[in-house]
């Protein structure tokens, strides 16, 4: 509710051309009577330092608290109209108006009532916004849970001490060092990539061990995740049965993996004697210790046989279907274990593509000159037993061959230990609620697997992307998680190396520390990254309807002992899919809410059926839709003066009510823009996209009930580089409502 | 040293494309204070003349506008265009650097309303489209151009052209007198995203980059393939302006090569994979052929090559071509070698050639300090003291997932420098 | 006695990598292939072989020995060095099909009747002797190689070069009786025999 000591601005600049094809005069008018703004001033060139100064020495002197700055897009000269203290809303008259309307004295009357529209909403809009306060909250954790005590794990746990956080680390095995304990040596990570290097993992252990800031728990696993970032309360189950708690700020997930099942692969040999995987392998060298590896019969190997994407990049759905990455570097790698202590002893690496990218050739390289022998070839049966024998197509030489080999090696790829696939999760709970028994059986079975055991509605484990791995779907933004707080390292995000796992490691802990920062302050994580401003419900109008709770991406709406939403606004995101899910419109944001695009819905002037002038709202993505709208008109390209744009959040913000509202009031149509959806979906809200769409798709009875043609809705995939599309769609949709005539509602709104 | 380290909390950022931008946003939304420096006039780097990117085929820009959001919004960073750095001196937190900045010709007071670029008619050639076309002397870098600002070409100042580019702004924003600066500021600790440059396709003789109008550099592809690109989006032949539609991709074009780039550059087997798309995109009957040596594309990339590989307009020949000869009656690159998978001898005719040309860490305008520990291949991987840090493709040939994994990362290093300097100065 | 071969044979077992690293000059590159086959495709005489060097490597690596010395591939190499300036792994290969040729020479695989094995051995034939290579006689040794009628024909076939030299003092028919030689052949005999003999102890052929 705004206070009464509220007072609102309205600022019209009429530079960049604007003042000689507007009437400024008409738009003052406007905010003025329409608008109702205390304030009313133009300005040559508002956002020049003299024009800033005008507007910041009224918030300082005239106690304005509300601006309606129309100028240009909200996306230009956003510093220079950046006023911390007030809330501001903006009026696009520059790339949504006179840079799009044809040119020429006969646009004159459109482009006039386009521009003044926009002042009406931007004054409606300002009037229902409330500057978000944030919520700090003093006693918020910035402790850091590391979960995972391999190199991942540890790299974190240091990293995060290194930068002065308290971090608790939970390992269940009884030791650090994960997997990397089982390992004789890594990759090289630094030129001159020519040698196999100690792991380090032990002296790494002892450092994370030794450091103050690191608290151990071994043997222990999480038994229960809850709260938020900043306030996550850990339950850690320890062997002893004892159960410890600790207060967190943010979690870094480094789970890591498990190889493939060898057993899997009986055409590879895989179970039979001398037939090991690239683990095993470790193993016998590491028991070795840098003399004669041996093989578990205790002859020394003399002739070794390395078989890669055993059981990975399979298309035949039998297999791993992916690439693990290192498997071609790791091979390499055991290959010169043998020729380092023996260069007679032979050693074969037989692959379809060898995937050793970037300064991996290096080592290529060296393991060449070392006498280790590649093969392009596709292996079709390996025989164990005293005596190994691989048998391959020789792609190169076009024929058939089989090499005996002491012992043979399997580059399997690597599986995620990323906990429980929510899907499963979901279909599990809900048949166990249903009282299937062994859908019982089975939801005890996945909560041993689940390795964070969240209290979250939406599952105990962050959510996975595909195969298993709980990565990032986004390209630029690869810790972009779709858990608050929660972030994924190393080969339980994707498959990868240790040296990739370890650089992974320090950037999901760079993350984290940063989430634990802004929990703090109240601030929202990424996308919408600083943002203050968090959703809030009017439980007395709720119905229970749980919506909100389902739709939420990130899982930030718990429910309470009554069963109403719970907000949890320290995983919340401020995408507004809740509010835009709410039926009965009970949630909203201080600066973004039912209301403020409401009444800009029902601020523009909406002409008679005789004017022949129809009247398009179009609701268009802030990312995606709304900047390829400002490039149609930096492009200069026209697009019909009859449409009137608003910016949301993201089309799942969108509720329904807009639109009736919209159409009931005489708009002759609707065009939703937002992005890509489906499989390579762009939202970064997860599903807004995906969710708006679903969601409008059951509102083609309400508008048969209102008497109108579906076609007056519209939705639209629009990416941000489709500013001539944009405009082609706009002038397409409008020339498809004209032929149908005016809406049958004009006149009723 | 402690009372000079001490005074030293900030993280200077060199290079504002997707990595320095990610490294700077992330420790600036961790509190931190950071200087972004970027040499050109506007944030966005290489990625921003991309047209998609592998393997959701999803538009730079989209990721750019985020992240050009979250600068606006964040205090924390200040960024500098047209700047470059000119000598570090110091240690791992406490860093004196010495910025130059180059005149814009263009001050804050611009509007990027356009009414400079319509008074002047010189043009110089477009960088945004690797030269591709031509923009005019007073231009927007491109559409996301972060500042939202126009330059001045150097060419134009001092002429009649660039005074009618001063006549036109009714803001008084062209300031022809604008000098080259010399700034100095204090740090602690440097995170170095300098970015790579695609390597000279004239050096490899063979495929006739210099000589054969219809023989291009991947990068030139993704420009002709952009619908903001020199052709709108059509595959046009530089050569003849015909549309391309059996077009040859060479793989390797420089890299793992020891006469040229000894590195495996990493990205442009998928960048291939993903030009081939482009190529079906452009005409459902155009044909590519990817002459390789390995298809490295690793992880969960490797969905998008057999997706590819299901394509029938594509195909795969395991042959690092030995050579580009020209057909003189149409002006078709024919490419010789032998596929060595079984031992074809083949000289195939093409009518366009895409060199994936490899990637090698930027030197222009980049001059590390001697402290910077560089690999085989010139790529950053550290510095001796510790409070100087590579990121992204300035540390290795990345793609820009991985790139922005590593500025993340890089980042995160920086911190901890910073807080052990304030920590040193508590104690 | 056992041959050549046969001892090479027994002492490589069945490694013959390791067989042309130890005897084959430049023979330690043939490892360093990775099979971009930008050799083959480089070779000016490409499409008269039956296998590319790349392919040679990759067969000395699957072990296919008699396969690789009895191939008269190494023997069409005209030494343009076109392969060796490309190859992204820089192995000598020019140097490697040479010391291949000459390594199945040395151990009686190469194929019998290779014209250009015959002028090599001709060649080094006259040289060795002589310590210069008589033009004439080298010549004559070519045409009548498949015996005298067919000799004849060839030398009718070229009389025309033939004449041009002699008028341009490039061959001097009187050389069929004696032809010069260098001053001290019997110390070039003696410099090769030892250089010869260091080589073979070299290459443990000794």
């Amino acid at each position: 509710m705004n206070a009464p000591a509220n007072k609102f601005a309205a600022y019209i600049c009429s530079g960049c051309g604007l003042g000689d094809v507007l009437k400024i005069a008409g738009l003052e008018k406007v905010a003025k009577t329409e608008g109702k703004m205390a304030v009313i001033k133009t300005h040559p060139f508002l956002c020049n330092a003299e024009g800033v100064k005008m507007i910041q020495d009224d918030i300082a002197n005239d106690g304005v608290t509300h601006l309606c700055i129309a100028a240009c897009s909200r996306r230009a000269k956003a510093e220079a109209f950046t006023f911390p203290t007030v809330a501001v809303a903006r009026a696009n008259l520059r790339e949504g108006v006179t840079w799009i309307v044809a040119e020429g004295a006969d646009h004159d009357e459109v482009r006039q009532e386009m521009a003044e529209d926009y002042v009406r909403m931007g004054c409606a809009e300002v009037k229902k916004l409330i500057l978000p306060g944030g919520n700090k909250k003093e006693s918020s954790s910035k402790k850091i849970l590391v979960v995972g005590g391999g190199m991942s794990g540890m790299t974190a746990a240091q990293a995060a001490a290194d930068a002065g956080y308290e971090v608790v680390l939970v390992e269940k095995t009884g030791a650090l060092g994960g997997f990397a304990n089982q390992m004789w040596k890594r990759m090289p990570f630094n030129a001159p990539h020519a040698d196999a290097q100690p792991t380090g993992a032990t002296e790494l252990a002892a450092q994370v061990s030794a450091n103050p800031k690191i608290k151990v728990y071994l043997n222990s696993t999480v038994a229960e995740t809850a709260g938020a970032p900043g306030r996550f309360a850990i339950k850690i189950a320890q062997e002893s049965g004892s159960i410890s708690e600790e207060l967190c700020g943010a979690i870094v997930q480094a789970s890591g993996f498990s190889t493939y099942d060898i057993t899997k692969l009986p055409e590879l040999g895989g179970g039979q004697p001398n037939v090991v995987d690239q683990a095993g392998l470790e193993a016998l060298a590491k028991a070795a210790n840098g003399g004669p590896i041996k093989r578990a019969d205790g002859k020394e190997v003399k002739s070794v046989v390395f078989v890669q994407c055993a059981g990975q990049r399979d298309d035949s759905g039998t297999h791993l279907p992916y690439c693990s990455g290192h498997c071609c570097g790791t091979s390499i790698k055991q290959a010169t274990y043998f020729k380092d202590q023996n260069p007679d002893i032979d050693t074969a690496i037989i692959f379809d593509d060898l995937r050793v990218p970037g300064m991996g050739e290096d080592f290529y390289r060296s393991a060449q000159t070392k006498g280790v022998t590649f093969t392009k070839g596709k292996t079709s049966k390996v025989t164990g037993g005293e005596s190994c024998s691989v048998t391959f197509k020789d792609l190169i030489l076009d024929e058939e061959n089989t090499i005996p080999a002491d012992l043979v090696v399997l580059a399997t790829g690597q599986v995620p230990n990323a906990g429980v696939e929510l899907d499963d999760w979901t279909a599990t709970v809900a048949a166990a609620d249903n009282g299937d028994e062994a859908a019982k059986e089975k939801k005890t079975a996945l909560q041993k697997i689940s390795v964070l055991n969240m209290n979250y509605r939406q599952g105990p484990d962050i959510p996975q992307l595909k195969y298993g791995f709980a990565d990032s779907h986004f390209i630029c933004f690869p810790y972009e998680t779709r858990r608050t707080g929660i972030y994924a390292a190393g080969p339980m995000r994707r498959p990868m190396d240790m040296h990739q796992a370890t650089e992974d490691a320090v950037g999901a802990t760079m993350k984290a520390i940063q989430a634990a920062e802004n929990a703090a302050l109240g601030r929202a994580a990424h996308p919408r990254a600083w943002d203050l401003s968090f959703p809030t419900a009017r439980l007395e109008g709720c119905t229970q309807c749980k919506r909100c709770t389902v739709e939420c991406p990130f899982g930030a709406i718990d429910e309470d002992e009554r069963r109403f939403p719970l907000f949890n606004e320290e995983r919340c995101r401020r995408c507004g899919t809740c509010m835009g899910a709410c039926p009965v419109r009970v949630i909203s944001f201080e600066n973004y809410s039912c209301d403020t695009v409401g009444m800009q819905v029902k601020a523009v002037n909406v002409p008679d059926e005789d004017e022949e002038k129809p009247r398009i709202l179009i609701l268009a993505c802030e990312n995606d839709a709304y900047p390829a709208l400002d490039m149609a008109g930096m492009q200069r390209l026209t697009y019909s003066a009859f449409v009137r744009v608003i910016p949301v959040r993201c089309l799942g913000s969108v509720n329904t009510i807009w639109i009736t509202d919209a159409l009931g009031a005489g708009y002759d149509g609707v065009m939703m823009m937002g992005c890509q959806k489906g499989e390579n979906y762009q939202c970064h809200f997860v599903k807004g996209s995906e969710m708006a769409y679903y969601r409008l798709s059951k509102i083609g009875d309400t508008l048969k009930g209102m008497g109108l043609e579906p076609e007056r809705m519209q939705t639209y995939e629009i990416a941000i580089t489709d500013g001539a599309r944009v405009a082609g769609l706009i002038n397409e949709y409008v020339a498809q409502l004209v032929e149908m005539g005016p809406s049958p509602m004009k006149g009723f709104g | 040293m402690t009372a000079s380290i001490a005074t030293n909390q900030t993280i200077l950022v060199v290079g504002g494309g997707i990595a320095g931008m990610t490294a700077a946003l992330e420790a600036a939304e961790c509190g931190k204070q950071v200087i972004l420096v970027e040499k050109s006039p506007t944030l966005g780097g290489r990625t921003s003349m991309l047209y998609r990117y592998f393997p959701k085929m999803c538009f730079p820009t989209c990721g750019l506008e985020i992240n050009l959001r979250r600068l606006r919004g964040n205090p924390n960073v200040r960024v500098m265009t047209m700047t470059e750095v000119s000598a570090v001196t110091g240690s791992r937190g406490d860093y004196n650097v010495t910025l130059k900045v180059q005149p814009r010709y263009i001050n804050e007071s611009c509007t990027a309303c356009g009414d400079c670029g319509k008074a002047v008619t010189a043009e110089v050639p477009n960088v945004a489209n690797y030269g591709l076309d031509k923009v005019k002397a007073a231009y927007l870098p491109h559409g996301m151009a972060y500042p939202q600002r126009y330059v001045i070409d150097p060419s134009i100042v001092g002429t009649p052209e660039g005074e009618a580019a001063k006549a036109a702004c009714k803001f008084g924003a062209v300031d022809l007198g604008m000098q080259e600066e010399t700034l100095e500021l204090k740090v602690g600790s440097v995170v170095w995203a300098t970015g790579w440059r695609p390597y000279d396709a004239n050096k490899i003789q063979p495929y006739g980059y210099d000589r054969f109008a219809n023989v291009i550099t991947s990068l030139e592809f993704e420009r002709l393939c952009d619908p903001q690109g020199p052709t709108g989006g059509k595959i046009l032949r530089p050569g003849d302006g015909k549309e391309a539609k059996n077009i040859a991709f060479i793989q390797c074009a420089g890299s793992r090569d020891e006469n040229h780039l000894r590195h495996c550059s990493r990205i442009c087997c998928m960048a291939t994979l993903k030009h081939t798309q482009y190529v079906r995109e452009a005409n459902a009957e155009a044909k590519s052929t990817v002459y390789y040596i390995d298809i490295r594309v690793i992880d969960r990339l490797e969905d998008f090559y057999q997706n590819v590989q299901k394509d029938p307009n594509v195909s795969f020949v395991k042959s690092k071509v030995a050579r580009v000869a020209l057909n003189e009656a149409n002006d078709n690159p024919i490419l010789h070698g032998v596929d060595t998978e079984g031992y074809h001898r083949y000289a195939t005719e093409h009518d366009l050639v895409v060199l994936a040309v490899g990637m090698e860490p930027e030197v222009v305008g980049v001059k590390l300090p001697e402290d910077i520990v560089l690999d085989s291949s010139n790529f950053i991987e550290g510095s001796k003291s510790g409070g100087m840090f590579g990121a992204g493709s300035a540390a290795s040939p990345l793609d820009v997932n991985r790139a922005v994994q590593s500025a993340t990362a890089a980042a995160m290093r920086s911190i901890q420098v910073i807080h052990k300097t304030a920590s040193t100065e508590a104690a | 006695m056992t041959t050549a071969n046969e001892t090479a044979v027994a002492k490589y077992r069945n490694n013959f990598l390791k067989e042309v690293e130890a005897t084959v000059e430049e023979g330690h590159w043939v490892k360093m292939c990775m099979q971009c086959g930008v050799c083959a495709g480089s070779c000016p005489f490409g499409p008269h072989w039956e296998h590319s060097p790349q392919k040679i490597f990759m067969m000395i690596r699957a072990g296919k020995r008699e396969e690789v010395l009895k191939s008269d591939s190494m023997w069409m190499c005209t030494s343009c060095y076109n392969c060796m300036v490309r190859c992204p792994r820089e192995l000598p290969i020019t140097h490697i099909m040479h010391g291949l040729a000459n390594y199945a020479y040395r151990l009686g695989l190469s194929p019998k009747g290779q014209p250009n094995q015959v002028i090599a051995k001709l060649f080094w034939e006259s040289a060795l002797k002589y310590g210069r290579v008589n033009e004439l006689k080298f010549s004559l040794a070519m045409y009548f190689r498949d015996g005298f009628v067919q000799g004849v024909k060839n030398a009718l076939a070229m009389q025309g070069v033939g004449l041009g030299l002699v008028k341009a003092g490039r061959l001097n028919p009187m050389e069929i009786i004696s032809g010069h030689t260098c001053k001290d052949t019997s110390g070039i005999h003696k410099m090769i025999a030892k250089a010869r003999e260091i080589e073979d102890r070299r290459r443990g052929l000794a």
